[in-house]
């Protein structure tokens, strides 16, 4: 039986914020809206959501005058990209 | 606006089939791919610091009788380390993202720090023989960074100064300095400044 894919990767924004959070340390907001090509709104709900299911963890501080928002991906959501993965080879196996 | 927004996002979910997650994983990887930070501005910095520390060591203990006051050249490191520093967190928050490898990089230079910093506090207990100390650490990590952003100049400084390092041991206490500052030249500076250029 294929194993199910994890609704909340399932969707482009979210894996897409997730791939880029695997491959780095920890990314600025204004870093994951250019690469994900996203709009500021999307993203921030997206972000949220990833937040508040423990995959990721949000920092907010300042940079000067101007908000700064760093994520960083957490073990919980390294294993659920993994297992993400994981599920998909299953899909794509011939 | 937040409502159709979210709509996309269901469609967008809905259309997603295994072969385009993975394609989209893929493309968001190589986006991030070759984002490390350029480096040439320490090499350059280290590079000209440490070189002037080196011929002024030389020159003090050939030159002049004030051989005793000679190693003050090297408090020059205080301020390069703090500008160093500065410098570092100034480019993390330029960039909006810090790798795996710049974090690799990071901790390889500050634990190169680390290791060379004892030969310095208690250089006058080996007859101020640094360089022979410190140019084979040096060497290692300036290798590895050139691994690290596979660049094959910093490879071959890293090369030269384990040779430099070597012969530091086969020349007299004051003729090291002048191998020292060579292999600054030719370790930090020419592939600091080809680094520079490649915009890498």
């Amino acid at each position: 039986m294929l194993a199910e894919l994890d609704p909340l990767l399932h969707s482009q924004l979210r894996l897409g914020i997730m791939s880029i959070l695997m491959s780095v340390e920890t990314a600025e907001f204004t870093f994951l809206k250019e690469k994900t090509n996203s709009t500021a709104g999307n993203l921030s709900v997206q972000l949220d959501k990833l937040s508040e299911a423990g995959y990721i963890n949000i920092e907010k501080s300042f940079k000067g005058k101007k908000p700064l928002t760093t994520c960083k991906i957490t073990k919980k959501g390294m294993k659920a990209f993994e297992e993400y993965v994981n599920a998909l080879k299953q899909y794509i196996k011939p | 606006m937040f409502v159709s927004l979210k709509k996309h996002m269901e469609t967008k979910h809905d259309n997603l089939n295994p072969q385009e997650s993975l394609e989209l994983i893929t493309s968001m990887i190589n986006q991030v791919k070759g984002n490390m930070l350029n480096g040439s501005f320490y090499f350059l910095l280290w590079g000209w610091v440490i070189t002037f520390c080196n011929v002024g060591m030389y020159y003090f203990f050939k030159y002049t009788e004030y051989q005793n006051y000679a190693p003050i050249v090297w408090t020059l490191c205080i301020p390069a380390w703090i500008i160093t520093m500065i410098y570092s967190s100034r480019q993390e928050k330029k960039a909006g993202v810090v790798t795996h490898l710049d974090r690799i990089s990071m901790w390889l230079w500050i634990g190169l720090a680390i290791t060379i910093l004892p030969s310095w506090i208690f250089g006058a207990q080996t007859n101020w023989m640094v360089n022979a100390i410190v140019l084979m650490p040096v060497g290692l990590a300036t290798f590895l960074s050139g691994i690290i952003v596979r660049f094959r100049p910093l490879i071959l400084g890293g090369i030269t100064f384990w040779i430099a390092g070597t012969l530091c041991y086969l020349v007299g206490p004051i003729e090291q300095y002048l191998v020292g500052a060579v292999a600054m030249v030719f370790g930090y500076l020419v592939p600091g400044y080809m680094l520079k250029k490649s915009n890498l």
